[in-house]
């Protein structure tokens, strides 16, 4: 289960489109903003229901967030023992070295640049599922799960 | 019984004069006597060998005796009181020695010498009715009274000269004024009227050799009764060890330098006195007393002449003070007038500049200049620009805590001549040398006559080891030098108020960089507010560009089919137009980025860079197809590697987009050609041509904006065959987003570009520009160190 955090409808909307083409079979469940990102991880609030919010095996996330931003939620998530474990990979929009170094220092897993235009986002995002779903071996998130 | 060691140099020359121990000649002169004693048993150890005729006793009866010998209690007990520091009794004493039933009544001068032993020297009295108190205040009462009502220094000269002249019976006494050299001036005089006069002459300072000058400090009288007379040695017992000679710097009788009793014979003294005039501490003058003849004067009107030098001493401190006080005032207030307005401006170059003339003033100077980074301005009378900056070059290296004052500039910076009509005179304030802020005071030549007393040049003599033999002039007559490159010299009061002003202006300069520490900080912050705003400008005005691109894409695959061609065209167009904002926008951020980017400074191999840069563009670009010429192998250069392949990249890539020649494949081989016949081949072949190289010269336009440093700079040129530039864009060319061509033509660009070149170039240091025959080809030059 891939845990997107998107805020952008329309950047989501090429994303999920971007999926369907790529055939992805991996359930997705998208969540707009960092509190609803904790919400989901945390299984509290409209998440308290742990059956509404299995585990995600990969979360894909935006960094600039309304409410709690996008470098708050990673540091809560590696900070977190139990959430650590979770690959997160950054899709943003912003190059900025310091953005890129603040979340590696933090234990992001990966970074990538949204491109501009649907087929280089098709590009990145065909490598992002062949790379994470298919070559890399992660945690069986069924294991982690209480 | 032995002789003690000679020490009057018999071979003295200019090399070792200054070393010549005049202090420890060995000898008195024969006008007394001289005993050294033991202490406290006060038994003769040496004696000066003239007892015999002095005292009508042998030197060897005397050695090794008490001086009871020659003494009574009464006397001792005077000699010891003496050595006590009992004032009451100090020198001279009067003293009767007692011998064979003689009674001879002497004047006795007793001192310690630096190795403890007492030094006892006695004259003959002459004068007993002049010893007493009453004596002395005859002698000095009525001449102090005249000292005091002197209103000047010179008067104050005039006075004493007639004064002590008056007491002792000199032929002629004069007093000498010591210059900053040494040089000895004759400012009053008192002499019989038909005799020539010194007055105004000049004596150089090699006339009385440094230690000399030492011994009329440590002693205010000296005397020279006869200068025929036979130096009369110092002797002691054979079996004492004490073989050094004896230390007679405070002897009165102590025996005359050779070569100063030639000086005098040559002058035709036969006898003289000097007084010296001491003003802090320094030996300011000397009052000077020559006689034909032989002349003793006793000690009592010594020491009579000796208190009125030390009166004189103190007087001439305060005439000197008050020598030129309205001038005095005057530059004061000018000086505390401008250090006001300097304190309470915010730069103080421009408050100068409104005041120039106090400025002047202030120091009493012709002209000024205010040098501040590069610029120089000039006030008044001043070098041209141009050998102010030659002397700024040679200056820093001499100041001496932010000061350098001379009134002989061309003596010392002989590049000077040029000027020295208006700069003989040099007074420099060093501000601050790293910013190279100077002020400059300039005054000019002031031709001057010099009465010498003789040739003071041909005194000396080279000998075939290469010493210097002194001789001391034959003649004294007046002779007249012409001096140049001097101007009037600067006054301790105008050098002080330049160091008043320094301090106001020093005052101003901390407090700037206090508040320009305080705007940097302010400017630190915004500027990373900046930073981060371009940023998320660049994220969020992104991410709606990306819905619009994405949309109209979605838009053309899912109802490609039921749009009609226009429709799909405008769809089309809306992509092509996001597409080219976003380039924008990264370029925007790249080109806001360089400006804060620190850069990774490493030498560069140019040959190796510019062929990487050409495979890339082969590689990457429809232009695969093109000759890059590199005349002669490029110099190394520092610089950011990324930085400058970006710079190579872009002009390359314009030189190849901005050309209407056909892609043709040419073979490289074959030798360089010349830029002539790349010309010439441009126009004949059908090729893209960009030719990389170097000049070895700074064309002349490039050296004021390297003034400093035009060696660690090389001039890279990257030459096309294109279409060239019209003359009017050529300035406009590296101003952002300024596009020459409409976006359908030569493959379109951002318009970035070049600005970002420009700004690379100039982190680097370097500068940028371009020369273009429109139609032809353009060439651009940029400087990147070496």
């Amino acid at each position: 289960m891939i845990l997107v955090v998107e805020d952008s409808d329309e950047d989501f909307t090429a994303l999920e489109r971007v999926l369907k083409q790529s055939l992805c079979k991996a359930p997705i469940h998208r969540v707009r903003d960092g509190d609803e990102a904790i919400d989901y991880l945390y299984r509290q609030g409209p998440y308290a229901n742990a059956e509404q919010a299995p585990r995600p095996s990969i979360i894909l996330m935006d960094l600039n967030l309304p409410g709690t931003d996008g470098r708050d939620v990673i540091q809560q998530i590696k900070h977190d023992y139990t959430l650590k474990i979770i690959p997160v990979v950054v899709l943003t929009s912003s190059s900025n070295p310091k953005d890129v170094r603040d979340c590696y220092q933090n234990g992001t897993n990966s970074y990538m640049l949204k491109p501009m235009g649907l087929e280089q986002l098709k590009f990145t995002i065909t490598d992002f599922l062949h790379y994470w779903l298919e070559l890399a071996i992660i945690p069986d998130s069924s294991i982690n799960q209480k | 019984m032995n002789l003690t060691e000679f020490i009057t140099a018999n071979n003295v020359n200019l090399n070792n004069c200054d070393r010549e121990q005049i202090h420890l000649p060995g000898s008195i002169q024969p006008h007394g006597v001289l005993f050294v004693l033991s202490e406290p048993d006060l038994q003769v150890e040496q004696v000066s060998n003239n007892t015999e005729i002095f005292l009508g006793i042998s030197p060897d009866s005397l050695l090794g005796q008490n001086l009871a010998i020659l003494f009574d209690d009464e006397q001792i007990g005077k000699i010891q009181n003496c050595l006590n520091g009992d004032f009451e009794n100090i020198n001279p004493l009067k003293l009767f020695a007692n011998f064979g039933g003689l009674s001879i009544e002497l004047d006795g001068i007793i001192h310690r010498s630096d190795r403890g032993k007492i030094i006892l020297e006695i004259e003959r009295t002459d004068h007993p009715e002049d010893r007493s108190f009453f004596g002395f205040h005859k002698l000095t009462k009525s001449t102090l009274t005249k000292m005091q009502k002197a209103a000047n220094l010179r008067e104050l000269c005039r006075v004493i000269v007639a004064e002590i002249r008056q007491i002792t019976g000199f032929d002629r006494v004069m007093a000498y004024q010591f210059d900053a050299d040494g040089a000895g001036t004759v400012i009053a005089e008192d002499k019989p009227d038909e005799w020539e006069t010194y007055l105004g002459l000049r004596y150089p300072d090699s006339d009385i050799p440094k230690q000399a000058k030492h011994l009329y400090t440590l002693n205010w009288l000296r005397l020279i009764p006869d200068v025929d007379y036979q130096p009369v040695p110092i002797v002691c017992h054979t079996q004492d060890g004490d073989n050094s000679p004896l230390d007679l710097s405070f002897s009165v009788l102590r025996s005359v330098s050779p070569i100063h009793i030639k000086y005098l014979k040559n002058m035709g003294v036969g006898a003289s006195m000097s007084i010296s005039i001491i003003k802090n501490r320094k030996l300011w003058g000397l009052i000077a007393c020559h006689h034909q003849k032989t002349k003793y004067i006793p000690y009592s009107i010594r020491t009579a002449c000796e208190f009125l030098g030390q009166v004189m001493s103190l007087e001439i401190a305060g005439k000197e003070d008050y020598e030129d006080l309205d001038y005095k005032i005057r530059i004061k207030s000018m000086q505390s007038q401008l250090i006001d307005a300097v304190s309470q401006s915010e730069d103080f170059t421009d408050v100068l500049l409104e005041n120039s003339t106090s400025l002047l003033a202030a120091v009493g100077a012709e002209g000024a200049a205010i040098c501040r980074d590069k610029e120089i301005i000039r006030i008044g009378k001043t070098p041209e620009i141009v050998q102010i900056q030659d002397l700024l070059a040679w200056l820093p290296e001499r100041f001496e805590r932010d000061l350098f004052v001379t009134d002989c500039l061309p003596k010392i910076y002989p590049k000077s001549e040029n000027f020295q009509a208006v700069g003989s005179g040099l007074l420099a304030l060093a501000i601050s040398k790293i910013r190279q802020k100077y002020i400059l005071w300039f005054r000019s030549e002031q031709i001057q006559l010099v009465d010498w007393a003789g040739n003071p040049n041909k005194t000396n003599r080279i000998e075939s080891d290469g010493s210097l033999t002194i001789f001391p002039r034959k003649s004294f007559e007046k002779w007249q030098e012409t001096v140049y490159g001097k101007s009037l010299p600067w006054q301790p009061w105008e050098i002080d108020g330049a160091l008043d002003l320094r301090s106001a202006i020093v005052g101003i300069v901390m407090r700037k960089a206090d508040e320009l520490a305080a705007v940097n900080l302010e400017l630190q912050r915004s500027n990373s507010e900046l930073d981060a705003f371009a940023y998320i400008a660049s994220h969020d005005l992104k991410e709606p560009l990306r819905g619009i691109h994405n949309y109209a894409t979605f838009l053309l695959e899912d109802y490609g089919n039921i749009l009609d061609a226009e429709g799909t065209e405008k769809l089309g167009t809306m992509v092509r137009l996001t597409k080219r904002m976003e380039d924008l926008i990264n370029a925007l951020l790249h080109f806001s980025r360089l400006g804060r980017q620190e850069l990774n400074m490493a030498y560069i191999d140019l040959n190796n860079l510019v062929q990487i840069v050409a495979d890339l563009l082969r590689i990457s670009s429809d232009n695969n197809h093109f000759l890059i010429q590199i005349p002669q192998k490029l110099p190394m250069v520092q610089g950011d590697r990324i930085l400058i392949e970006e710079v190579f990249t872009n002009l390359i890539t314009n030189a190849l987009k901005y050309n209407r020649h056909l892609q043709k494949i040419i073979s490289n081989a074959g030798r360089m050609p010349t830029p002539q016949e790349f010309l010439e081949m441009s126009n004949e072949s059908p090729e893209k041509l960009v030719e990389v190289g170097f000049l070895d010269n700074h064309p002349p336009n490039v050296k004021n904006f390297m003034e400093n440093s035009p060696n660690q700079f090389w001039t890279i040129y990257v030459r096309d065959n294109g279409i060239g530039i019209r003359e009017k864009h050529l300035d406009s060319i590296f101003r952002i987003f300024k596009r020459l061509h409409s976006p359908g033509k030569y493959g379109g660009g951002t318009g970035a570009g070049l600005t970002i070149v420009k700004k690379i170039v100039e982190r680097h240091g370097g500068t940028i520009w371009v020369e273009s025959n429109y139609g032809e080809g353009s060439t651009f030059y940029f400087t990147l160190p070496k």
